[in-house]
């Protein structure tokens, strides 16, 4: 491009114009290059840790690494951030690691990766980085989801549990408990909604968006009606009529607006949010939101109990599905040692405390959850806690993930009316076998 | 008469405003304040604010995006215009068994789609431990540059009259300085065109950036624009911000070096 | 052909293998590879790496979720490109009789056309916002869910479709006007014709041509679309908008199913090879009768 220019200048000057913007932007970029190229490693050990952006008003995560340096003089952290959601998180994981480059050493997993990550060999075998007593602390479902092939790749770090939020002054108002089947939500709902007789009253607010959200809400359908997703032997819905059941209540939700219909494409937040403003009567979502409802700016502060989830008429009872965040180490890290040692750190005792005591994230140390000083914070760990040892995990498989993103486009067609139950739990099954088929 | 064209003249520039209002809005919608932003009946706000400018070059990644942006579609139409120039003049000019064929070839894969060649591109960047480098996106640019540039220039090559090279020859000049000294000032701003959209499709290009670069820091800006982070919700003033950003080269090239930009395209799709 | 001179083909080669080289590396070579893994099932995450012949194939044929990405790939580009040639055509014939501030007008116009589809994604979604996006408000304030109801979806992407590329077809209209002489209308205005008889007499035929070409880019272009629908709406709600090429890059790369991906891939690849094709002989047949 340049000896054009020489050319140009020749010929006339006022063709210089576009080959100088060229020459201009080459520059820029050589510039930027210069600029931008990463200074070459050296000196102390640097960690990275990749986590997820910390939903609340302060974010402890900082403050616990500042602390681990303190400790620990010569290592490093560096703290990187996902992308917003669990699948594009997923999606980053599975083309970083699979390349073999380890750009991060510590990652932040979503519970249902670990054993597809410890079937890939990216994570780092951790079964004997914590003495058994001290893994005995934790919750046993975490334990169990992070343990494949009888090793140990991951230590948990964040607990979550399916919750019922309900609206206690609405429900008392009418003399309610809250339902312990979903034959008594949908009576309470239009109970209430009658009497208030408030148009922008909604009902029952979930999360319905095409994404892993919308399968931890049919999952827990699900369990509600006594059946389940994956059996032992790896076969999609055992029980095609319960399962056609909750499928089709959870259409009927939508069909008959005891949910409104944008819930088809609602996340954890945006139903948050709305139930939060006062505009719902129930509300399925995670522990993280209580604080937030609880916060003094909250038009419903004060307002919002929770209860375990609601039952259908063939299952014994509701039951939460239990997730989380756990901590693993990459594979290939160049610094095991120190790694493991982040690890263990930000899963101790000390810094759960500090993680629980900030904002909505619940402990993986039972023990915590009796604590005086965060219960005087936080007045429902301990009904949390019952809730999560109640609950029930997705399935532990290194598939999940294929089966999570075979399932949600039909249970999507389902909500929104496009197909019926039958069909798509009989198309999920033929998609299901057909990936599964090498799989075993 | 006179009025009545004026006035139809003004009728379709204020179509054509309206026709750009979504670039407009967004333009807005990034000098918005956030409390504003949510509640729409006041379509103009109250007040001004460069908070979101400020947020998107100073926390987040753009700033690097557009640094592997510029470089990346800066060495991509070097690369393109180089090769494509020596090829397209050797595809015009000079003897090449199965020319007809060769050309042919090169304007077919004009056609390929993106997602066609990702699939075995990311397992070869991955062979070849390229992935999240610069070398990477140029690589997989060039797939659709070249073929355009030589396309492009193959037709203007071909109006060059001939007399003028049998000159230089006659004069002692080697076929390459030929090129260089006859051929290419006659055909430079056809050149300068074929750059210009080779800078703005690789600037613009998504997929292979979105499947090629695993780290922040690699992102460029339609990447770094669509995995945009969010907190609570959906930072939208933010992302205008962003937005307006990603899309001043575009604008630049379009607004001042149009009438280039349009010789490129037009020859493309003119000369069959 | 006059005489070539003397080392003219060493030349030749010296000149043309470069780009030959690199052009076979990053467009021959995949695609070529690009058929050899879909006939493999190839998942990396777990190591399978085995020969499967036509299975990914035959599972396509069966595939409810295939037959409505091509159902989706289909209408989204027969929508697309015909509501662009009728508003690009009105559009250059607007222009054409544009006399002050024509660079003013292109740059306008143009604007959509240059943005990076993922601004315009952006764009859209605000745009499309239930509470705070001009489109509802401009619709009287109703709260239409547009990315969030299946029947509103794939419309909602044709429209941001649409407003970024009729300035193409636009642009070539009105580069083939620009060649047709006054004197042509000159005379047969004084032939007694009306505006409506230029326009189907004399300007569409001489379109013709070009607009064939516009259909032939336009059409081959929202056949391999993927920017937009991807970061506007991902293919949802209920895979409404999941075009082929969508469905492709998921299987790809979030569940890291190399071979049957590059199975949905190859059908992509043969549909736009094929309509090429169809298109270049129409074209051809143009080109004999005039």
């Amino acid at each position: 491009m340049l000896f054009d220019c020489t050319t140009e200048l020749r010929v006339g000057a006022r063709r210089a114009a576009p080959c100088l913007i060229v020459v201009a932007l080459v520059a820029g970029a050589l510039l930027a290059a210069a600029c931008g190229r990463p200074p070459a490693g050296s000196g102390p050990i640097t960690l990275v840790f990749k986590h997820a952006k910390i939903l609340g008003p302060t974010d402890p995560v900082g403050d616990l690494l500042r602390k681990f340096e303190a400790l620990h003089p010569g290592i490093r952290v560096k703290s990187e951030s996902l992308p917003w959601t669990t699948d594009e998180q997923h999606q980053y994981y599975v083309v970083n690691m699979e390349g073999g480059t380890p750009a991060f050493d510590v990652l932040m997993l979503d519970v249902i990766w670990v054993p597809e990550f410890a079937r890939a060999g990216w994570l780092l075998d951790l079964t004997d980085s914590e003495p058994p007593a001290e893994l005995a602390a934790h919750f046993p479902s975490a334990v169990d989801a992070a343990t494949f092939g009888g090793r140990l790749w991951a230590l948990p770090w964040i607990m979550n549990v399916g919750l019922l939020y309900y609206r206690a002054d609405l429900l008392d108002k009418y003399g309610l408990r809250p339902p312990e089947t979903y034959d008594d939500l949908v009576g309470q709902v239009r109970l209430i909604r009658a009497g208030e007789r408030d148009a922008r009253l909604d009902g029952f607010l979930w999360q319905g968006k095409q994404y892993e959200g919308l399968v931890v809400n049919a999952l827990e359908a699900l369990w509600a009606n006594g059946t389940r997703l994956l059996d032992e032997d790896g076969r999609l819905f055992p029980d095609p009529a319960r399962a056609e059941e909750a499928l089709a209540f959870l259409r009927m939700l939508v069909a008959t607006g005891l949910s409104p219909p944008w819930v088809t494409a609602a996340d954890e937040e945006l139903t948050r949010r709305a139930f939060g403003n006062g505009r719902a009567v129930f509300l399925r979502n995670w522990p993280y939101a209580m604080d937030l409802l609880q916060q003094p700016d909250s038009p419903v502060r004060g307002r919002v109990g929770i209860a375990p989830l609601p039952r259908h008429a063939h299952g014994a009872r509701g039951a939460g599905s239990t997730g989380g965040a756990h901590l693993g180490v990459h594979r290939h890290t160049r610094h095991p040692e120190a790694a493991a040692a982040l690890v263990r750190f930000l899963t101790s005792e000390e810094a759960q405390r500090v993680m629980a005591g900030g904002v909505a994230l619940n402990p993986t140390r039972m023990a915590l959850y009796h604590d005086p000083a965060l219960r005087s914070g936080h007045p429902n760990l301990p009904e949390i806690y019952r809730l999560t040892l109640a609950g029930r995990p997705r399935p532990v498989t290194p598939y999940y993930l294929m089966l999570s993103s075979t399932l949600q486009p039909e249970l999507s067609a389902v909500l929104v009316g496009i197909k019926s139950p039958r069909e798509v739990v009989r198309q999920s099954r033929a998609r299901m076998a057909h990936m599964l088929r090498d799989l075993r | 008469m006179k009025a009545a064209r004026a006035a139809r003249d003004v009728l379709v520039l204020a179509a054509l405003v309206l026709y750009a209002v979504p670039f407009f809005w967004q333009v807005l919608t990034s000098f918005k304040m956030d409390a504003e932003l949510l509640s729409l009946p006041p379509l103009l706000p109250e007040s001004l604010t460069l908070a979101h400018y400020e947020a998107v070059w100073a926390k987040s990644v753009m700033p690097r995006a557009v640094g592997n942006s510029l470089g990346i579609a800066a060495v991509t139409t070097a690369v393109a215009a180089v090769l494509g120039l020596l090829g397209a003049y050797a595809l015009a000019r000079l003897p090449i068994p199965g020319k007809g064929i060769i050309l042919l070839a090169i304007v077919a894969s004009t056609a390929f789609p993106q997602i066609a060649t990702v699939s075995p591109l990311y397992l070869l960047m991955r062979a070849l431990a390229l992935r999240d480098t610069w070398a990477a996106l140029i690589l997989a640019n060039t797939s659709f540059a070249l073929p355009l540039v030589i396309w492009l220039l193959v037709g203007f090559f071909r109006e060059v009259p001939e007399e003028l090279e049998e000159a230089a020859a006659l004069d002692g000049a080697s076929r390459l300085q030929t090129l260089r000294w006859v051929v290419l000032p006659l055909t430079a701003p056809a050149l300068a065109s074929a750059a210009l959209l080779t800078f703005l499709f690789s600037w613009n290009e998504f997929l292979f950036a979105y499947t090629f670069s695993a780290t922040e820091a690699s992102r460029t800006v339609p990447v770094a624009l669509a995995l945009f982070p969010g907190v609570f919700e959906v930072p939208w003033g933010d992302i205008a911000a962003a937005s307006i950003l990603a899309s001043l080269p575009p604008i630049l090239i379009v607004v001042s070096l149009q009438r280039f930009l349009l010789r490129g395209v037009l020859a493309g799709a003119l000369r069959e | 052909m006059k005489p070539g001179r003397h080392g003219d083909r060493r030349t030749a080669l010296l000149f043309l293998s470069p780009a030959l080289i690199v052009l076979a590396v990053v467009t021959v070579y995949p695609a070529i590879w690009l058929f050899w893994l879909s006939l493999q099932q190839r998942i990396p995450v777990f190591g399978i790496a085995r020969f499967a012949g036509l299975d990914h194939y035959q599972f396509l044929t069966v595939d409810a979720r295939f037959w409505n990405a091509a159902g989706v790939t289909v209408a989204f580009t027969a929508a697309s490109v015909s509501i662009e040639l009728v508003l690009g055509l009105f559009a250059a014939l607007a222009l054409r009789a544009q006399c002050n501030g024509r660079r003013l007008a292109l740059s306008l116009l143009l604007l959509a056309w240059a943005l990076p589809a993922v601004v315009t994604a952006k764009l859209f979604e605000w745009l499309y916002h239930p509470n705070a996006g001009l489109v509802n408000f401009v619709l009287g304030g109703r709260q239409l869910n547009w990315l969030g109801d299946p029947g509103l979806a794939l419309p909602g992407l044709i429209l941001a479709d649409v407003w970024r590329t009729m300035p193409f077809v636009a642009l070539l209209c009105y580069a083939r006007l620009l060649g047709i002489p006054a004197e042509v209308y000159e005379a047969a205005q004084v032939d007694g014709a009306g505006r409506f008889a230029m326009l189907t007499r004399i300007t569409l035929p001489l379109l013709r041509r070009v607009l064939l070409i516009a259909l032939l880019f336009r059409t081959l272009d929202a056949l391999r679309a993927f920017d937009l629908m991807f970061v506007l709406t991902a293919g949802g709600p209920a895979g409404t908008t999941e075009t082929l090429t969508v469905y492709a890059y998921r299987t790809l790369f979030q569940t890291m199913q190399l071979g049957f991906g590059s199975a949905i891939s190859v059908v992509v690849f043969l549909l736009v090879m094929a309509t090429a094709w169809l298109y270049l002989r129409a074209l051809g047949r143009e080109e004999a009768r005039a």
